[in-house]
């Protein structure tokens, strides 16, 4: 904020300070000892157009930083004594330089002169910059905009300063005499003004309680140096009338505004704690919006969490533990090591009793309480509840050091901040759930998109074998897996699998049980030798809990054969003369065991094929498909569904049993992936 | 969704872990965690009790590959007792009893455990 009248120095401050000094210093080097009241008065602008420069220079540089009016008030402090030690011991130095300074004051000397203009300015100096405190003291915290009443006072001060070379003439007197009044009582009515003293806090009221004492005493001294008749006040009457009474009124306004800021002080201080706690009250208020936003990240949460409760209830150090998995953990430590926050939590905590656990609750430690050192350096324990949908979710805890401990208010603080930071937290973990749920379902996305591109995109297609397909997959996918292997021109080779699990881990297993195939169908003969080839080789890549179950089979479609071989998967059927055969030879899924005890395991089966056999392979999804009571589809179901419908074409097969399947299953969701592979044998067409 | 517990009773050395419900890929892991726990005390001899069982799926049987290597190499065993029609069909299907010794009964687990000591 700066004063409309030196609105005009604002662009060019540097330069037109320094421009108006070495003017001022010029005008004083050649016209000292004139006794011309025209050229005094010319001087006094001078010297006055020098403050206002100053004061606007010094006012960027004030301005640059936030202001703290105690700093403030402590610099007014710290150049009042240099003021005083100047003026003091003023008399001395010039002694100590010059004979006579006394006498020389009118001297026509240069060095003198220049001597005096460097005192002068430094005088000068001093009191502009304490000109400038008091603006920025009058203007802090104002709520209206008063600059009026501040800029009449300047009007006033210049014109009192201006008219005091008249101070001799017994007949004009009357008017610097009124400009000093008037000026007087605009200070006042200014030094009234101060709301800046109510958003201190209490330490800082007491401080400025002293200060302002010393300070306002230190004006009064100040003032009576200023105007005694000592060689100081000479040398500044000499140099410019204005400046002298300049300075007067500057230490007036001082000694009034300290004093005034005294009684001020002295009479808020009573409140003072008052203040504090809803000041800090209302901080807290912020604090607990800021907690709103920082719900995205669960560690700066609880950084701020523990750094408010310390502070809502004057505590030092603070931590929060949380129930995971049925155990309390912590998981934030303010002020505090883990180490120690871990036993005193389970200390505290441990006495908890079971009605009590929505209540916050304080701890006295004792001696006793065999927590050693612990006990002596934290005194008192406030432990909150942290709770979410009316379920404990853990504590919010706090510790007072010393031998503080936790009063009523405290413990109400914290139990109201306790609130807040459990809807934080809830809300924080809610939304860490709702990311990592959006994870998982773009992971089974692309699971999906990996199963879609493994199974064939259609059917072989031959004269005397008619094929049919089906593959539902589940949301999470399922693992299953079918594929056909033309082998030679009249061999082909078929299989189908479930991979032990879901997810984008059994799509990818799935991809490897293709690239597996795929390559061991060129070179074996037989199933067996193709799934004892394959466990071998998934012997290096499966993990120990996941296998797969598969049937692996070879049609001849010139010897009109099928040979199949199974490692733990769901029986072939084969439907024949209108009955159904379950074909299961023995074998152990693949990846369950590795060598000897798998190789002799697995049998083999070989069919002579004939006229209108189907073939029909599942997986257990179809079979375990479940209705809302949970009841399974069934194999017989299945079978009765299969033998309704032998006559039929593949296609019409498959259609008729996925048409039962989602008759039976309803509206419940699918839990698993459905294939269904049919071969239909028609040697006449 | 359907619930999967666990729990463990002690006879005579042997851990019998009770599982009942719904065991599958969402559940699996709370059998892990008994698993763990059982072995982590250095008890290696398992009976799995499967009276309650309603359902296990592929995932729910890759728990008992996972731990089986661990159990054996300690020289015990995890043994599978009191399998409804159902439950024991799917183990079957996979070669299981060539691999785990299947008892009618949690008793006759027990009992051949201690015909070895």
């Amino acid at each position: 904020m700066v004063l409309n009248p030196l609105r005009f120095f604002n662009k060019f401050k540097l330069q037109t300070f320094l421009g108006i000094t070495g003017v001022l210093f010029l005008y004083k080097i050649f016209f000292t000892g004139s006794d011309s009241a025209l050229l005094k008065s010319t001087g006094d602008v001078l010297v006055l157009l020098t403050i206002a420069s100053l004061v606007v220079y010094f006012s960027e540089y004030l301005g640059k930083r936030t202001i703290n009016p105690l700093s403030l008030v402590m610099n007014v402090g710290i150049l009042n004594v240099i003021l005083f030690c100047l003026i003091t011991f003023s008399g001395s130095i010039f002694n100590m330089f010059f004979d006579n300074a006394a006498e020389g004051v009118n001297s026509a000397d240069p060095i003198f002169s220049a001597a005096v203009f460097v005192y002068s300015f430094l005088i000068l100096s001093v009191l502009s910059y304490i000109f400038l405190v008091f603006k920025e003291l009058y203007f802090l915290k104002q709520k209206r905009n008063v600059s009026i009443y501040f800029n009449t006072m300047i009007v006033f001060i210049v014109l009192a300063s201006l008219t005091y070379f008249l101070r001799n003439n017994p007949e004009l007197s009357f008017i610097k005499n009124t400009f000093l009044i008037v000026s007087i009582l605009l200070i006042v009515i200014n030094s009234v003004k101060i709301s800046w003293i109510a958003f201190l806090v209490k330490k800082e009221k007491i401080s400025l309680l002293i200060l302002s004492v010393v300070i306002s005493i230190l004006f009064i001294v100040n003032l009576a140096n200023n105007s005694g008749s000592g060689l100081h006040e000479k040398i500044l009457m000499n140099f410019s009338p204005a400046l002298s009474q300049f300075a007067n009124i500057i230490m007036i306004y001082g000694a009034i505004y300290f004093s005034i800021l005294f009684f001020t002080t002295f009479f808020h201080l009573p409140t003072a704690e008052a203040f504090d706690r809803k000041a800090q009250e209302v901080s807290s208020l912020q604090y607990f919006s800021k907690l709103i936003t920082q719900v995205l990240d669960f560690n700066e949460l609880a950084e701020t969490v523990t750094e408010i409760a310390a502070k809502v209830c004057n505590s030092q150090a603070s931590w929060i533990v949380l129930m995971e998995n049925n155990e309390l953990n912590t998981v934030a430590n303010k002020n505090i090591s883990y180490i120690d926050a871990e036993r005193i939590g389970k200390f505290v905590l441990g006495q908890i009793k079971e009605d009590e656990k929505f209540g916050t609750l304080i701890v006295n430690l004792g001696k006793s309480d065999g927590l050693d050192k612990l006990s002596e350096r934290y005194s008192s324990i406030a432990a909150a509840p942290l709770k979410a949908h009316n379920k404990l979710r853990g504590y919010l805890l706090s510790a007072k050091k010393g031998d503080l401990i936790f009063d009523d208010e405290d413990k109400n603080a914290l139990d109201t901040f306790s609130d807040y930071a459990s809807v934080a937290i809830e809300n924080s973990r809610l939304l860490e759930e709702s990311i990592e749920k959006e994870r998982l379902e773009k992971e089974l996305d692309v699971a999906r998109e990996i199963q879609k591109k493994i199974l064939p995109s259609k059917n072989p297609v031959f004269e005397k074998l008619g094929i049919s397909s089906v593959f539902i997959p589940a949301f999470e996918v399922g693992g299953d897996y079918y594929d056909f292997f033309g082998i030679s021109e009249n061999k082909l080779g078929f299989i189908i699998a479930d991979v032990s699990g879901k997810g984008i881990s059994a799509a990818f297993v799935m991809a490897e049980i293709k690239g597996i195939f795929e390559s061991l169908t060129k070179t074996a003969e037989s199933p067996k030798e193709i799934l004892i080839s394959a466990n071998q080789i998934l012997k290096k890549t499966l993990d120990r809990k996941t296998f797969v179950s598969a049937i692996f089979g070879l049609i001849d479609l010139d010897k009109e054969t099928l040979k199949i071989s199974r490692a733990g998967h769901c029986p072939m059927l084969l439907l024949r003369n209108g009955s159904i055969k379950n074909i299961r030879p023995g074998g152990i899924g693949l990846g369950l065991t590795f060598g000897r005890r798998f190789n002799e395991s697995l049998e083999e089966v070989e069919i002579k094929l004939k006229e209108n056999d189907s073939i029909v392979l599942y997986t257990d999804g179809v079979t375990e498909a479940k209705n809302t009571r949970m009841e399974d589809f069934g194999d017989k179901l299945f079978e009765k569904t299969l033998l309704k419908s032998l006559e039929h074409s593949p296609d019409i097969i498959t259609k008729n049993i996925i048409g039962e399947i989602s008759e039976f299953t309803k509206k419940n969701s699918q839990h698993d992936d459905i294939t269904l592979v049919i071969l239909k044998w028609k040697q006449k067409i | 969704m359907a619930e999967f517990n666990t729990w463990i009773n002690e006879r005579s050395g042997v851990s019998v872990v009770h599982l009942k419900g719904f065991l599958d890929a969402h559940t699996a892991s709370t059998l892990e965690n008994t698993f763990s726990d059982i072995i982590g005390k250095n008890n290696f001899k398992i009976v799995a009790n499967f009276k309650d069982l309603t359902y296990i799926s592929s995932a729910g049987l890759g728990v008992f590959m996972a731990f089986i290597e661990k159990v054996r190499e300690n020289g015990g065993d995890i043994k599978l007792a009191s399998m409804s029609d159902k439950v024991f069909n799917i183990f079957d299907l996979l070669g299981f009893p060539l691999l785990y010794e299947i008892f009618k009964t949690e008793d006759e687990a027990v009992k051949k455990f201690e015909e070895i000591k």
